[in-house]
């Protein structure tokens, strides 16, 4: 997995690319993490990234938990295909802030 | 068709990528659509996921392997994982409660949605533990 991080205002943008399994979920939580306790609003981009397991979707639940614990949101864009399969099989669609 | 291949990999979260990429390799041979290959790699994924995270918790390194078998006969589809982790007690595997949200706990439930069956097995010659996921394609 790789990343990138780009900032407008007060809206930071994670472009995570590659596949999300329990090996990398460290890294990403290190990367987004901090941003939303910080306040704020982070816009998850998800176009590049080809598969995402339950490790990957816990990564979702946590951002989305602690920005509602930080007054801000995590919004997850440009979902592949295949992650919304895997999104869409948590229940989480209704629950994450999808775009 | 029939088919069977097996691979063992370290027990280790960095052998993840290689348990999908043997098993995108077999699905490769089997005329399925991609989809539904996509959810078998899902399902075989996060069984091997639950070794390393259940199997070995608590064990910082270890270099144990595990054992993947891809089996199809006609069209009923078996996989099978073997290990030499703590030993499971098929009741305690469930998962939690799709309402309450919180991390982690969803790796059982997606296997129990994409398999037609997961069954601890008691022919676990020289392992610990042998599951056994099937389903008819």
């Amino acid at each position: 997995m790789t990343y990138k991080v780009t900032e407008e205002g007060n809206i930071s943008t994670v472009f995570l690319n590659g596949e999300i399994d329990m090996d990398v979920t460290e890294k990403a939580k290190e990367v987004i993490l901090p941003i939303v306790e910080s306040g704020k609003e982070v816009h998850l981009n998800l176009k590049d990234v080809s598969y995402m397991d339950s490790s990957g979707i816990s990564v979702l639940i946590e951002s989305h938990q602690k920005a509602l614990e930080n007054n801000t949101k995590v919004i997850v864009k440009e979902v592949s295909k295949s992650v919304l399969k895997v999104i869409m099989m948590a229940k989480l669609e209704q629950i994450l802030n999808l775009e | 068709m029939n088919l069977s291949e097996s691979k063992d990999f370290l027990v280790s979260t960095g052998s993840l990528k290689e348990v999908r990429t043997f098993s995108r390799e077999v699905f490769e041979k089997i005329n399925l659509p991609q989809e539904q290959k996509d959810e078998l790699v899902l399902a075989i994924a996060e069984a091997a996921q639950n070794i390393v995270k259940h199997g070995y918790k608590d064990v910082e390194e270890t270099n144990d392997r595990m054992e993947i078998k891809i089996s199809l006969k006609e069209s009923e589809l078996e996989i099978g994982f073997f290990d030499k982790g703590k030993a499971v007690v098929p009741g305690n595997v469930q998962h939690r409660k799709l309402d309450d949200i919180k991390p982690g706990g969803l790796g059982t439930f997606f296997i129990k949605q994409i398999m037609d069956a997961a069954v601890f097995k008691k022919d676990q010659k020289g392992w610990v533990n042998h599951l056994v996921l099937t389903k008819k394609i």
